[in-house]
């Protein structure tokens, strides 16, 4: 599983004096599970983007187990996060007229990465997640499946990491806390690292690191102790 | 890939709907105008085949055409009457018939001429016989009237303010084999019953013209009409003026002297129906270049507009193809997604006005069949294939604009903020 290692990083855009995101040094060790948060405008988004290779920094490295994704082209860039990134997002981005099993195939498909095995996988991973059935239009599900479906959609390809950026921000605090709870799981189960931007309180509580980010900088970066220990004991 | 173009254009059926009509439509318009422009090209043609050489009294010869193969109403000069006695004489000539019109039953044109005309052929008649006495009749094959039936002419078309000869009736004693030609439409009758219906007796000389527009000079001069009387076509005789002879030349070389002999005549001129229709054709080429034109220029706009549309739509779905790239999908499967679509509507849209544009120049052609007594072929050429990968040329090509503009899309904008 990869480890993630920011530095000099510095994302502008175009309009702006000041660079939207500047971040002199930052370290997620391999299989950690890591929460962002910060207020609106904060640039916890761009930070996502630049992590997963959406945006080009215009300075910096974003370094994957040795991997310097800031400087791959585009299309590496896109083959790199199809194959190494399980990306969640705030709107789920299914898509209608498909079945729950053919969404969380569809972008392997398109990457022409879809054998046997990843079909049997997809079945395996919707009835993780707590679906039953498959083949069930999207469009005929609640918030909560659909976000169980784009989940299941972002672990099909055993991504090193999963990236969530807001995943409970549209749904309800139950099942909020129910996605919170399943990508922690299958996050600890497979050794993914898991990176989530959040400012849903109840979904921050769950995570021992938190890095907070403001004006476009961290803020603070702090590892507490959680009730119960979730963290794997240091040898 | 498929699956998801399919779900995706399941989801966008309306608009899926109007780009393939839009296309369709188009398509069709360009392919009805070709077709239907050449069918009547071909149709005229072949049905003027059969007419080797026509002679008719000097004028127009595209209107000798019309009248004498194509049987339109129209008033035709005469010519002299010995015209036919010196064909019927001359060694070049198989057989001259003497064409002589103005009557109608029900819409049919009833044709004077001779039993020379319609013996032609071994297998000329369908059933009965041919005509053998004045009051005796042969339908074309697209008449609808059976031997044995009688029918009344009536002088000029109802419409036109005809009026009926009532007293008149030829009795049908055969029906001919189609011949392809507008004659499938007329009834036949000997020319000599012509003549005394319309008092015209022969021997008289100084006929006046007898076409449908003629009111007068033949009100009261059915009382020579005797429809048992035998035919006289011996044409040795004096006879009144005539409209049309049709004449069948001993070989080809005779039909270019024949013509040539009569166009020298001064009473007289002689045409090749198929050369007059030539002249026709380059005419009428000025027209179809400027309804292909027409035809061209829709389905630029059309093709224009479908663009339009396109690219609107490439901007609408900016989310949708973000999120693909974003979740890992690369930029070649959405430039494939968004070509395949729309390639697939504009190519569905290209068969469909094939089909469309067909059918419309079959209905045409069958309507103008049912008025004008000889069919239009409505095919498909050789030349169509041009035009044809033209057009699906352009419905590949004008898609990879919109797919271009998917696959520069960022897949950033999938993502909120």
């Amino acid at each position: 599983m990869p480890s993630l290692s920011l530095s000099g990083l510095e994302v502008r855009f175009p309009g702006l004096d000041a660079p939207s995101l500047r971040i002199a040094h930052l370290e997620i060790p391999a299989g950690a599970q890591v929460v962002l948060t910060g207020p609106s405008g904060s640039g916890k988004s761009t930070l996502v983007n630049a992590i997963t290779g959406l945006i080009r920094p215009a300075a910096g490295r974003v370094l994957w187990d040795g991997t310097d994704i800031a400087a791959l082209t585009e299309g590496a860039r896109d083959r790199w996060r199809g194959a190494n990134i399980g990306l969640v997002m705030q709107e789920f981005h299914l898509f209608a007229g498909l079945t729950a099993r053919e969404n969380v195939l569809l972008p392997a498909r398109l990457a022409r990465a879809a054998g046997p095995e990843t079909l049997r996988r997809a079945d395996a991973l919707l009835a993780e997640v707590g679906l039953s059935r498959p083949d069930q239009p999207v469009q005929t599900m609640s918030r909560g499946e659909m976000q169980r479906v784009a989940v299941a959609r972002a672990l099909l390809r055993r991504p090193g990491a999963i990236v969530a950026d807001e995943p409970t921000a549209s749904l309800d605090p139950a099942n909020g806390a129910a996605i919170g709870a399943l990508l922690q799981r299958l996050a600890t189960a497979s050794g993914a690292t898991l990176i989530v931007v959040s400012h849903d309180p109840r979904l921050i509580a769950r995570f021992p690191r938190r890095i907070t980010l403001q004006d476009g900088e961290i803020r603070a970066d702090r590892t507490a102790e959680l009730s119960t220990p979730a963290l794997p004991e240091i040898a | 890939m498929l699956r998801f173009i399919l779900a995706d254009l399941r989801r966008l059926w309306p608009a899926a709907i109007v780009v393939v009509m839009l296309t369709a439509l188009a398509v069709a318009l360009g392919t009805a105008v070709t077709l239907q422009e050449r069918a009547l090209r071909l149709g005229s043609a072949r049905a003027s085949e059969k007419f080797d050489l026509v002679i008719g009294a000097p004028g127009s010869e595209t209107q000798l055409v019309l009248s004498s193969v194509f049987l339109q109403p129209a008033a035709l000069p005469l010519m002299p009457g010995e015209v036919l006695r010196d064909l019927a004489q001359d060694p070049r000539v198989a057989w001259a018939a003497p064409v002589g019109f103005g009557d109608f039953f029900q819409g049919y044109p009833i044709v004077g001429t001779s039993r020379a005309a319609i013996a032609d052929g071994a297998s000329a008649l369908a059933e009965g016989r041919i005509f053998a006495a004045e009051g005796e009749a042969v339908v074309g094959s697209a008449v609808r009237l059976s031997p044995g039936e009688t029918v009344t002419p009536m002088h000029g078309l109802p419409e036109a303010g005809g009026h009926a000869h009532g007293e008149i009736g030829y009795r049908i004693t055969g029906r001919l084999r189609p011949t392809g030609t507008p004659w499938d439409r007329a009834i036949l009758v000997p020319i000599q019953a012509v003549w005394h219906v319309h008092a015209l007796e022969t021997g008289h000389e100084a006929a006046p013209d007898h076409a449908p527009s003629d009111e007068a000079g033949h009100e009261d001069g059915h009382g020579l009409f005797d429809a048992d009387a035998a035919l006289d076509e011996d044409w040795s005789g004096a006879l009144p003026g005539l409209p049309a002879i049709l004449v069948k030349p001993r070989s080809i070389a005779d039909a270019y002297r024949l013509r040539q002999t009569y166009r020298q005549r001064p009473d007289t001129l002689a045409v090749f129906p198929a050369e007059v229709l030539t002249g026709l054709y380059a005419m009428m080429g000025d027209a179809r270049t400027v309804l292909s034109a027409i035809a061209i220029g829709t389905q630029a706009l059309v093709a224009a507009s479908l663009l339009l549309v396109a690219v609107i739509h490439v901007g609408q779905r900016r989310a949708q193809i973000g999120a693909l790239r974003a979740l890992g999908a690369p930029r070649g499967a959405i430039f494939a997604i968004v070509w395949g679509e729309l390639c697939a509507l504009m190519l569905v849209g290209l068969g469909l006005g094939l089909g469309l544009g067909y059918l419309a120049a079959r209905l045409m052609s069958l309507g103008f069949a049912a008025r004008q007594g000889f069919p239009l072929p409505v095919e498909f050429s050789g030349d169509d294939l041009t035009g044809l990968g033209l057009l699906a040329l352009a419905g590949l090509v004008v898609p990879l604009i919109p797919a271009a503009l998917a696959w520069r899309q960022p897949p950033l904008t999938a993502l909120r903020g």
